[in-house]
């Protein structure tokens, strides 16, 4: 654990210094924020049915912010390592693969969940001062809820983000790929508002979907069972440690040495 | 002591290292001679634990183990990427800390090392922009952090200025003296001559030959280490 401790607290301390890549990250998380205030304003968003335009529009842009706060890092911290020939170096040390890739794991969460609550924080602000119905939750409930449904899905972002770009070899190229991941939450997200019955057995084992659900439904006061909530966390946190698991021996040192 | 014994290693169709034995003393640097290609760094690969070989075995001070041999070695390989944003401190410090030295050690041994590769004026500064040689001397340091008794160099002295050659083989002579095994590879026969208390010549991934140089000349009959390369090598092929 002291490696992966090491490791988080290195990527952490040389991410912060990135000032381009955190003003990307958080330009990115306030993006929701400013698009769903903007519509808020049309005359068209106004009552019960403005709302929940708003509310399901925010709810599609927390899921994608979820996975935007640490795609910068979950690309340097891998296929960054490739480019830059550090990677070798690093493998040379006593420390495994296994607790290297945990430690980048650790940092990487940490920005998802940096860039989660920028979107959050947007959002608040935007919904309380503009949308014409506040949300049915009261605020230290609809935390609870956000809590329980969006940090298992930053944790389980960052870990599919470390395993696609463990894959590649520059950071270009994983860029190309995490960018197409984006949009899974996001096609995820616009299914539920344009399907609403959709997902109505299996939401709570469906990452992704599942949050949606639980987000929408906290907002608009079609809340969800505590039981499905945790079912939920659990399903992603099991995704969350399968990807860890599919990086760490999906490393090819054969083909490393040869980048 | 690092021992080889009857390494092999394929990748794919491509035979890299075909049965490759040797043995690098403590106290002696241990030259591995080979045209591009030969697979100087594949089996130096595998002799850091980077490579599982496909057969044969490898053993550092004892251990045989791919992690137990991780940590008893410094490696500088063909990779010598940095952190950028990090300063040269912080860059040897943090492989220091994955090496598992404790803080009171760990900073002890940072200052020794920025002392001995004459880094101070640098050794705060972040790493981007640092020339070549400097670069190499932020690398070196990081690989020597945990003061390991094997160091293994693959071909260190490419694009290095005179003076910065000049300084690593002032390191790597005490290094010796302090009674270290170091390995490296090259192919500037010169740089070998002159430091080299043994050499080891590969060709097709193949033991060619090896001794001092004195000995290969002889045994070659040549005159220079470059002649003797030619002859032993060109016998292989």
């Amino acid at each position: 654990m002291r490696t992966c401790i090491t490791v988080a607290r290195k990527e952490l301390h040389d991410h912060l210094r990135d000032i381009r890549s955190l003003g990307s990250t958080v330009l990115y998380a306030l993006m929701g924020p400013v698009v769903v205030g903007v519509v808020s304003l049309s005359p068209a968003a106004s009552g019960p049915r403005g709302s929940y335009i708003l509310f399901s529009m925010a709810s599609v842009f927390v899921l994608v912010a979820a996975f935007t706060g640490g795609m910068n890092v979950a690309m340097d911290v891998t296929a960054g390592e490739r480019e830059r020939r550090s990677l070798v170096p690093l493998l040379l040390n006593r420390a495994s693969w296994q607790e290297i890739l945990v430690g980048k794991w650790i940092a990487v969460s940490i920005f998802a969940v940096g860039g989660l609550t920028v979107t959050l924080a947007g959002f608040a602000l935007v919904l309380a001062k503009d949308a014409p119905e506040p949300p049915a939750a009261p605020a230290p409930e609809l935390f609870a809820w956000m809590s329980l449904g969006l940090l298992p899905l930053a944790f389980m972002g960052a870990a599919l983000q470390l395993l696609i770009a463990t894959r590649c070899r520059s950071t270009k190229e994983a860029q190309s790929w995490l960018m197409v991941a984006v949009f899974v939450p996001m096609v995820a997200g616009m299914g539920i508002v344009f399907f609403p019955g959709w997902t109505d057995r299996w939401w709570m084992i469906m990452p992704i979907v599942g949050q949606q659900v639980m987000i929408a439904g906290s907002l608009t006061g079609n809340g969800v069972s505590l039981l499905a909530g945790l079912t939920l966390a659990g399903t992603s946190a099991a995704c969350t440690i399968a990807a860890l698991l599919a990086g760490s021996v999906g490393l090819n040192q054969d083909d490393v040495l040869a980048d | 002591m690092i021992e080889i014994q009857q390494l092999h290693k394929r990748f794919g169709h491509v035979t890299a290292v075909n049965g490759l034995s040797f043995t690098a003393s403590d106290g002696a640097i241990t030259g591995l001679l080979g045209a591009n290609g030969a697979g100087k760094t594949t089996a130096l690969g595998m002799i850091c634990g980077l490579l599982a070989p496909d057969s044969g075995a490898v053993s550092v001070g004892g251990a045989s183990s791919g992690r137990d041999r991780r940590s008893l070695i410094g490696a500088l390989l063909d990779h010598q990427g940095l952190y950028p944003r990090l300063t040269a401190r912080e860059n040897i410090a943090y492989f220091g800390e994955l090496q598992g030295l404790s803080r009171p050690a760990l900073g002890r041994r940072v200052r020794e090392l920025v002392s001995a590769l004459g880094l101070d004026e640098l050794a705060d500064r972040r790493v981007e922009g640092f020339s070549r040689g400097e670069r190499l001397k932020v690398a070196l340091g990081r690989a020597l952090v945990h003061a390991p008794q094997h160091l293994v160099l693959d071909e260190p002295t490419n694009g290095l200025d005179v003076a910065s050659i000049h300084s690593l083989r002032g390191l790597l002579r005490r290094l010796r003296e302090e009674g270290r095994c170091v390995v490296f590879s090259s192919h500037v026969l010169d740089q070998v001559a002159a430091l080299c208390d043994s050499v080891v010549i590969m060709a097709r991934g193949r033991l060619v030959a090896r001794g001092s140089v004195e000995a290969l000349c002889t045994q070659a009959g040549a005159a220079t280490l470059e002649d003797a390369f030619m002859a032993l090598t060109s016998r292989e092929a």
